[in-house]
């Protein structure tokens, strides 16, 4: 992986439409060295095994393979950060690729500021991830989380967290900037401990928000996707 | 169509014509009576009987039958030139006839009237036919029409995309006025999005799925999303419930998020520039009421019937932008799930429209 000194390098576009690829080139090409297009799946795969980009935009509509198939065999050998191509309506098939690996989506038709906005966050992230999580005190706002003293201070003033909210807390900060899905964060939690339905996640992350965020109903921090899950900005 | 009812006594001025036939019938009777048996007589009477009662119907066919009953007796049977009856049997003759018509009369009726009713109800079993011919082609109408705007939606979808990159790329260049092209494909955008989940809602195929959801985090959600809105400013207010006890309900996020957003959007757009939109949260019964007041222009009362009709456009809405199914998809979503949309005037002047969704109890958690 590259240091975060040399930031730029290659990004892999995937879409069967020429003009997709093409606006996706332009967005992201101030970004990066080199901006890769493939408009197949296997030219994908292809592409990515020998070229081993930062970071993968991917087109779900692929004219020989689904895009899954794509991020699933990437998978097998690298994390590079993926970043999905959806249309709405389609939050089944948005769960179901964050859960096979995909890092985040962006929605058809999307604004290129947002998408280059996504794609940095997840070079930023996936470049950082070297350092373990527990190790780190983690800044967001004005919030300082430490998570190996297991103390959290807004403004200076300690905050106080329950141990759920704290391994939910965890599991935001070891996927910052990544979209994880209601299971994906329920099993993080839950997972070895049993414990509460669910559908009590949705109810954990409103009363952490209103201990983290300055104001739960614009949160900064611990953003909704709607029908996906939740995704952590340590930049908020 | 309408059918006037035949009067029993329609048929008089034709009684006239039929009543000349026996006076006719008789003359030529009493010409030829020497050479006729009275059985003969009675069978020509009996004809005049059929022949009224066939055109006129049942009254003219009793009056006929009477009245040749008189005739024959006066001029045919002896004595003649009077009512009275020497043979025993010319009696028998008389009364034979008499029932004969009366009954041959009703007969007729009948006959006619079952003729009527069966041709009415072929008819009515060929416009039956028709309405069901109809109503097969209107489904097959509704059905192309829906897989139409799904696929018209999705098609729409790839070059919308190339063009609000295209021209965001261009305004990055410094065309300032690129800025239109990418608003007015996200317009388009937002029209198929509303035509392709409406045509969902009429198939009933629009997925529902309630769950234990907060409603900070629906109210947060919907802020977001109005935040994102091309060409609407996000200038709304929340206010929550003093106590700082988590509101939770059983609804579908997804789908109640399109309704808020719609109802926080319409009145972003209908109050004035600047001016404040209002978005509380209370808890009324079992129901979590999502409260959006604006100082709008309010809806006149001759447009509260069509509200939420599909398409329908008020007065003050038609220079404004949108498809006429913001309203409508707010208020089916919210039924799908047990919830409403419900309107009243604010006082002051503007709307209030509340989205009501199920309430939950919150679980107490570890």
């Amino acid at each position: 992986m590259r240091s975060l000194a040399s930031m730029p390098g290659i990004a892999l576009v995937v879409d069967d439409e020429p003009h997709i690829r093409r606006a996706l080139r332009n967005s992201l090409a101030p970004d990066f060295d080199r901006v890769l297009e493939a408009g197949t799946a296997s030219e994908a795969v292809d592409l990515a095994a020998a070229q081993r980009p930062d970071v993968i935009v991917l087109d779900l509509a692929l004219p020989d393979r689904p895009g899954q198939w794509v991020c699933a065999e990437i998978r097998k050998w690298s994390t590079v950060p993926i970043i999905v191509l959806s249309a709405q309506h389609a939050e089944t098939e948005k769960i179901r690729l964050l859960d096979e690996g995909a890092d985040d989506y962006v929605t058809k038709p999307f604004s290129p500021q947002e998408l280059r906005a996504r794609v940095r966050a997840h070079l930023r992230r996936a470049r950082l991830s070297e350092r373990p999580v527990d190790e780190a005190v983690v800044t967001a706002g004005d919030l300082a989380i430490d998570l190996a003293a297991r103390t959290v201070r807004r403004g200076g003033e300690s905050v106080h967290l329950t141990p759920t909210e704290w391994d939910l807390l965890r599991a935001f900060l070891r996927d910052a900037g990544k979209t994880l899905t209601h299971q994906q964060l329920f099993r993080a939690v839950w997972a070895t401990s049993g414990g509460d339905p669910q559908q009590y996640l949705r109810v954990y992350v409103a009363n952490l928000r209103r201990k983290l965020e300055p104001d739960a109903v614009r949160p900064r921090l611990i953003i909704t996707e709607p029908g996906v899950g939740y995704r952590f900005e340590t930049d908020g | 169509m309408v059918e006037r009812r035949r009067s029993p006594w329609d048929p008089l001025p034709g009684l006239g014509l039929w009543l000349f036939a026996s006076f006719a019938c008789t003359l030529a009777l009493w010409l030829l009576r020497d050479r006729l048996h009275q059985a003969h007589l009675a069978l020509a009477y009996l004809l005049v009987v059929l022949g009224g009662s066939a055109r006129e119907g049942r009254v003219v066919g009793l009056v006929m039958a009477v009245v040749c009953f008189l005739l024959f007796n006066f001029f045919l049977l002896q004595p003649l030139y009077s009512w009275t009856i020497e043979d025993p049997l010319d009696w028998w003759i008389l009364v034979a006839f008499l029932i004969t018509g009366t009954v041959a009369a009703q007969l007729l009726h009948r006959a006619q009237r079952a003729a009527a009713l069966a041709e009415e109800r072929a008819v009515e079993i060929q416009r039956l036919a028709r309405e069901a011919e109809h109503v097969a082609a209107l489904k097959e109408a509704d059905r192309l029409k829906d897989a139409l705007l799904a696929t018209v939606s999705h098609d729409l979808r790839t070059p919308l995309t190339s063009i609000r990159a295209t021209a965001a790329e261009i305004r990055e260049d410094g065309h300032a006025s690129a800025a239109i092209i990418e608003e007015e494909a996200e317009r388009l955008n937002r029209l198929v999005t509303d035509l392709l989940d409406f045509s969902r809602i009429r198939a009933g195929a629009l997925p529902v799925e309630a769950q234990l959801n907060t409603a900070d985090d629906l109210i947060g959600a919907a802020l977001d999303r109005v935040k994102g809105l091309v060409g609407v400013e996000e200038r709304v207010d929340v206010r929550l419930p003093a106590e700082a006890t988590l509101m939770v309900g059983r609804f579908d996020f997804v789908q109640s998020l399109r309704a808020l957003v719609n109802l926080l959007e319409n009145a972003l757009v209908y109050s004035r520039p600047g001016s404040r939109v209002e978005l509380e949260l209370e808890l009324d019964g079992d129901e979590l009421v999502f409260a959006v007041r604006d100082r709008g222009p309010g809806v006149p009362e001759k447009e509260l019937s069509r509200l939420f009709e599909p398409f329908h456009r008020g007065e003050d809405a038609r220079s404004k932008p949108g498809t006429g199914l913001g309203l409508a998809i707010a208020q089916e979503v919210a039924r799908a799930q047990g919830g409403s949309v419900v309107y009243r005037p604010r006082s002051g002047g503007g709307s209030v429209f509340e989205l009501r969704l199920p309430a939950a109890e919150a679980p107490g958690l570890s």
